[in-house]
């Protein structure tokens, strides 16, 4: 009886739908910061 | 669903973000940035300036005249709205409201006695959490902005992974082997304590459960990953949650004061809030807000936080079983299934980071001790913003305050130092600066004496630049994700705190505290 | 009025609802509509905190259950007045809504246009439960038909 859909799970649900996802997404962000500062500074 | 909304505070914010750079480039801000003494910022003012505004100036454009699809596009694209809000708040907060503190805290020391700005911390991790706070509590985030604050915990993330290029392998080790006991003996204790106080007072299992994971462990988040296990009832849930974020936000305000007020160390402290404080996305906040200029702190308090969350998987696992054995599950627990599921990954990308640094790519393994020698002119003689020249030789009046406490100086190697550093006006040596830090320690000198000793010593320490920036940028990460997290503490799930959960969590929350204060101030020296 | 043809009843399990949910009971008679309304509060929205750990699969598996928590416990409810609501007749239609209390009942009574809305009293301090108020004055100022407010019981 209850609709999924009707429950915000408000804004702390991560933008990133499958698991693992955003653990990956943070490691490919640092790596090419890492390469960044690593070329740059 | 699409997600984009069609607004124009994305273009606003990054044509104010543009403007901002632009007025500190060509001077126009110069009044403001020297009445706030923010002189020191004004690079990563242009930096982030045009960086963020750009993106937002593109993003906002894209965003009111395009008719977006469903999909990939719009649905990432959308979060640029949410992450150019959180970034306009930690600018503000930090170039803004934080210098503004400070100022106002010297100015108004002489009326109240205390500079209020120093003993409430207020600086800008603290404020930028409040922020959050206010801004989801009082007016709520926009809209427009929601998809966007959900990056946060990735900014958190990759501020932890980053965070591994700065520790050399002593300090890994010796801060990991510390954090496992501190944090074996108080997780695991705490775990068991509300498991035990649970049974006495008879309890539902499902309570009991929920609560020792979210007090025991790293609060909301273990809270969450165990209620589903333990089957925990809504009102249990909602009991527990609201406790945990209710002493997660008292934590990050009392830990620093206390801390300041005991005159703890970098590394006591970071290894007490690690330990101590209940909700572990508080513990980078309270890190950043005792020690908001540098972070020697943070790096002692996230191992701890890193350790405490590789529990999590053996706390999940232990409730599970501890469940299964008390009440009737249809579901079996599937051990590696828990196991795997709930390993955070991103401890791995720390480990690559710290391995990939310790190739000495980034800079020499022993910068990572500390700072690197270097007494060259070209070191010593810099240029500030407006091109005047500082030059970090002794003045004449440093080497007469030398003068006259030499004779205090018995050792002769120490002498020989010291005249060295008299003749030349700056130490002349790694060898000779490890022999005058040797006179600082020892507190032979008066004040200004060692006042002066100091001053030559940090004009001769330098950090790698890369180093410098990787701090900086860790800096940034963590505050933009706590920004964030501010943004997603409600009153409303506060307010929920009761009953049996916040009676135990009370308990419990205080010895721990209490427990690891005690314990760190007698184990813990500033040696690690 | 306390013969109400159509008749909308908020109540959530708590003691002060039950005491609601007896009285707008005795109040149906045979062919009475009885409207159930069962607010979610919207604090639920905030109840992942600031958690930074978890991966997308524990963050779904944890809403998942609460909604089926919740939704249990929902069920539970209704069945408690299942029994109650055959033996007299009425015809019972339940709604769910997620949002602030006053506001999902302004909203819903103006949708139905009931005879007579029927409420418990707010939780004496003291009691324990969520915390969740119906904020009456902005019931009373919005709602367009008689209030009942059953007290709380002793």
């Amino acid at each position: 009886m209850m609709q999924e859909d009707k429950f915000d799970r408000g804004t702390a649900l991560t933008i990133f739908s499958t698991d693992r996802h955003e653990d990956l997404v943070a490691l490919g962000l640092s790596l090419i910061i890492a390469l960044l500062v690593y070329l740059f500074v | 669903m699409v997600y984009t909304q069609k607004t124009p505070w994305t273009l606003v914010m990054g044509v104010i973000m543009v403007a901002y750079a632009y007025m500190v480039q060509s001077g126009v801000m110069e009044p403001l940035i020297t009445f706030l003494n923010t002189g020191r910022h004004a690079g990563e003012m242009q930096t982030l300036g045009y960086a963020f505004g750009a993106v937002a100036i593109l993003a906002g454009l894209w965003q009111l005249l395009a008719s977006p699809k469903e999909g990939q596009t719009d649905y990432y694209l959308s979060t640029v709205a949410g992450l150019t809000f959180i970034m306009l708040v930690a600018f503000i907060v930090k170039w803004g409201l934080d210098p503004l503190m400070a100022k106002w805290g010297r100015e108004a020391q002489p009326a109240l006695g205390f500079n209020f700005a120093n003993i409430l911390n207020l600086n800008y991790v603290v404020m930028g959490i409040i922020a959050g706070i206010i801004i989801v509590n009082v007016f709520k985030v926009p809209g427009w902005a929601q998809n966007g604050v959900r990056l946060s915990r990735l900014g958190l993330k990759t501020g932890v992974i980053l965070l591994g290029t700065l520790y050399s392998f002593a300090e890994l080790a010796q801060l990991g082997k510390l954090s496992i006991v501190l944090i074996g003996v108080f997780v695991l204790g705490s775990v068991g304590l509300v498991l035990w106080i649970g049974a006495r007072r008879n309890l539902p299992n499902s309570m009991t459960g929920v609560m020792s994971a979210g007090i025991g462990v790293c609060g909301v988040s273990a809270s969450v990953a165990a209620a589903p296990v333990v089957q925990a009832k809504s009102i249990e849930i909602a009991y527990t949650i609201g406790t945990v974020l209710l002493f997660g936000v008292v934590c990050m305000f009392l830990f620093p004061i206390v801390g300041k007020a005991l005159g703890m160390g970098y590394v006591q402290f970071g290894a007490w809030a690690g330990t101590g404080i209940l909700n572990s996305a508080q513990v980078a906040g309270a890190a950043l807000a005792f020690q908001p200029t540098g972070i020697e702190t943070l790096k002692v308090a996230e191992i701890f936080n890193i350790t405490r969350v590789l529990f999590l998987p053996i706390i999940v696992l232990w409730l599970a079983l501890w469940y299964v054995r008390r009440e009737v599950v249809t579901e079996r627990v599937d051990v590696m299934q828990v196991i795997v599921g709930k390993f955070p990954v991103f401890v791995l990308g720390f480990i690559l980071m710290f391995l990939l640094s310790s190739t000495g790519i980034f800079a020499p393994a022993r910068h990572y001790q500390g700072a690197y020698f270097d007494n060259s002119d070209k070191a010593l003689i810099k240029k500030d913003r407006s091109g005047k020249e500082i030059n970090n030789y002794l003045k004449d009046a440093d080497v007469e305050t030398l003068r006259k406490d030499a004779e205090k100086v018995k050792r002769e190697d120490q002498r020989a130092a010291l005249q060295r550093l008299i003749d030349n006006k700056k130490v002349m040596s790694e060898d000779d600066d490890a022999t005058l830090r040797g006179i600082i320690n020892a507190k032979i000198m008066s004040k200004e004496g060692t006042a002066v000793l100091n001053k030559a010593h940090r004009a001769v320490r330098h950090t790698a630049a890369k180093i410098a920036m990787f701090r900086d940028l860790i800096a940034w990460f963590f505050t933009f994700g706590l920004v964030g997290l501010g943004m997603q503490i409600t009153a409303a799930s506060i307010r929920q705190a009761g009953g049996q959960p916040l009676v135990i969590g009370s308990i419990v929350g205080v010895i721990k505290a209490v427990g690891s204060l005690i314990v760190v101030m007698m184990l813990v020296s500033e040696t690690v | 009025m306390l013969t109400p043809a159509r008749l909308l009843l908020a109540s959530h399990g708590t003691t002060g609802a039950r005491a609601a949910e007896k009285m707008a009971l005795d109040l149906c008679r045979a062919g009475t509509e009885l409207f159930h309304l069962i607010v979610v509060p919207d604090l639920w929205g905030g109840m992942m905190g600031d958690d930074w750990l978890n991966n997308a699969s524990t963050r779904a598996a944890y809403g998942k259950y609460v909604e089926a928590q919740l939704a249990r416990e929902i069920e539970q409810h209704r069945e408690m007045l299942g029994q109650e609501i055959k033996t007299r007749g009425v015809r019972c239609h339940t709604k769910v809504l997620l949002g602030k209390p006053e506001l999902c009942l302004i909203e819903h009574a103006a949708e139905i246009k009931p005879d007579l809305v029927v409420i418990g009293s707010p939780r004496p301090a003291g009691t324990s439960g969520l915390r969740s108020r119906m904020r009456l004055e902005k019931l009373v100022g919005a709602l367009a038909v008689p209030l009942l407010i059953v007290p709380y019981p002793k």
